[in-house]
């Protein structure tokens, strides 16, 4: 999958937003939302919040946890576990980028947090591999991915399965000769005395 | 059959001749009953081999020993009776795949002399295509979540701790 597809299934998350118009409820696939009142905070979809940002009609409200001191405290936690951490958001990455991208002005140290994230972001992803490598060489047929975001999952995609399924062919054909070794052992020896 | 060996003068190959046949021709003369030929191993999958393999697979350039080194030793591996190249070919995918792995995110291109084999290439290719998507995605947009700032950044305080420390 593209990254480009994830982005856009995590544009489906509800975010807060002040608008500062008034208009009546609008109708969309995902659901209803509205009405819009100018000043009143409500909910609607990541894409239509950066839309409506991005034509200056509202201020984002930033998620709880897109905040210094929890991403700092989740930054600890990832650092010191050996495992993935639940992260705030199954898309955080997706959300950091986009509300960060439209709506720089409106978090508070939007710097700092992008930074933050960044960190996270790298720290998990450096995990994420040295896991891979570690499940490949202790040979275990399945690996767990707890708290693993779309977007990370994404990113191990044509490689790990592809050699999951690799290392399961060759350990089949290899489980199958281990009947027909008995056999092929006289048939050598039979094969042997002939040839030489 | 004595076309398959140039020294030959006769027509027909003499018992015990060694030749060299491609496996499918190899493994139906084998499967004959009585078998009309024993099959050796080639060379890769041989002892001396396994024990360079089994030290550190990630040292052999499979590019140029054997360019379908998997895909033939599942053929090849019933031919061994004490069922040893089995175990050489897991343990050697298990040990290579960190080489997969950081070809993956190498800038130099997969044929550029890198002693991986066909599907390990392919694999790597694979791989190649995700994280380049993925990199691309984050440097675009508004919001670059890779600047040439941030990694400054990181640098300092990485030295900054390490100072502390």
């Amino acid at each position: 999958m593209d990254p480009y597809e994830i982005e856009f299934i995590g544009e489906n998350r509800i975010v807060s937003i002040i608008p500062n118009f008034s208009y009546d409820k609008i109708y969309l696939i995902c659901g209803e939302f509205g009405p819009f009142r100018a000043g009143l905070p409500m909910n609607v979809p990541l894409w239509l919040a950066v839309m409506l940002k991005q034509k200056q009609k509202c201020r984002i409200v930033p998620p709880d946890w897109m905040d210094i001191e929890i991403l700092e405290g989740i930054k600890e936690e990832e650092k010191k576990s050996r495992f993935f951490t639940k992260m705030p958001n199954e898309h955080y990455m997706v959300e950091a980028k986009l509300i960060l991208g439209a709506a720089n002005e409106d978090i508070p140290r939007a710097a700092e947090i992008k930074t933050i994230i960044k960190d996270i972001w790298d720290i998990r992803m450096s995990k994420l591999r040295t896991s891979m490598d570690a499940l490949m060489k202790s040979g275990g047929s399945y690996g767990r991915l707890d708290h693993l975001t779309m977007m990370e999952i994404n990113s191990v995609k044509p490689i790990l399965p592809e050699a999951m399924d690799e290392l399961y062919r060759i350990k089949v054909t290899s489980r199958k000769t281990i009947p027909a070794t008995l056999n092929s052992s006289t048939y050598s020896q039979s094969g042997t005395s002939q040839n030489t | 059959m004595g076309f398959m060996d140039p020294s030959a003068t006769e027509d027909d190959l003499k018992a015990g001749t060694n030749v060299e046949i491609p496996i499918w021709l190899a493994e139906s003369l084998h499967a004959r009953r009585p078998p009309l030929v024993s099959v050796e191993l080639p060379k890769i999958y041989k002892e001396t081999y396994r024990e360079i393999l089994n030290a550190d697979a990630c040292t052999v350039d499979m590019h140029k020993l054997g360019q379908y080194f998997y895909e033939l030793g599942c053929y090849i591996a019933k031919y061994d009776i004490k069922g040893e190249v089995a175990t050489t070919l897991m343990d050697t995918f298990k040990q290579r795949f960190r080489m997969i792995l950081s070809a993956s995110v190498s800038t130099d291109s997969i044929t550029a002399l890198q002693p991986l084999s066909t599907s390990e290439r392919d694999r790597t290719a694979g791989a190649v295509v995700t994280e380049k998507a993925l990199s691309r995605w984050l440097k675009r947009g508004d919001c670059p979540l890779t600047t040439a700032t941030m990694v400054a950044n990181h640098r300092k305080r990485k030295r900054a701790e390490m100072e502390m420390l």
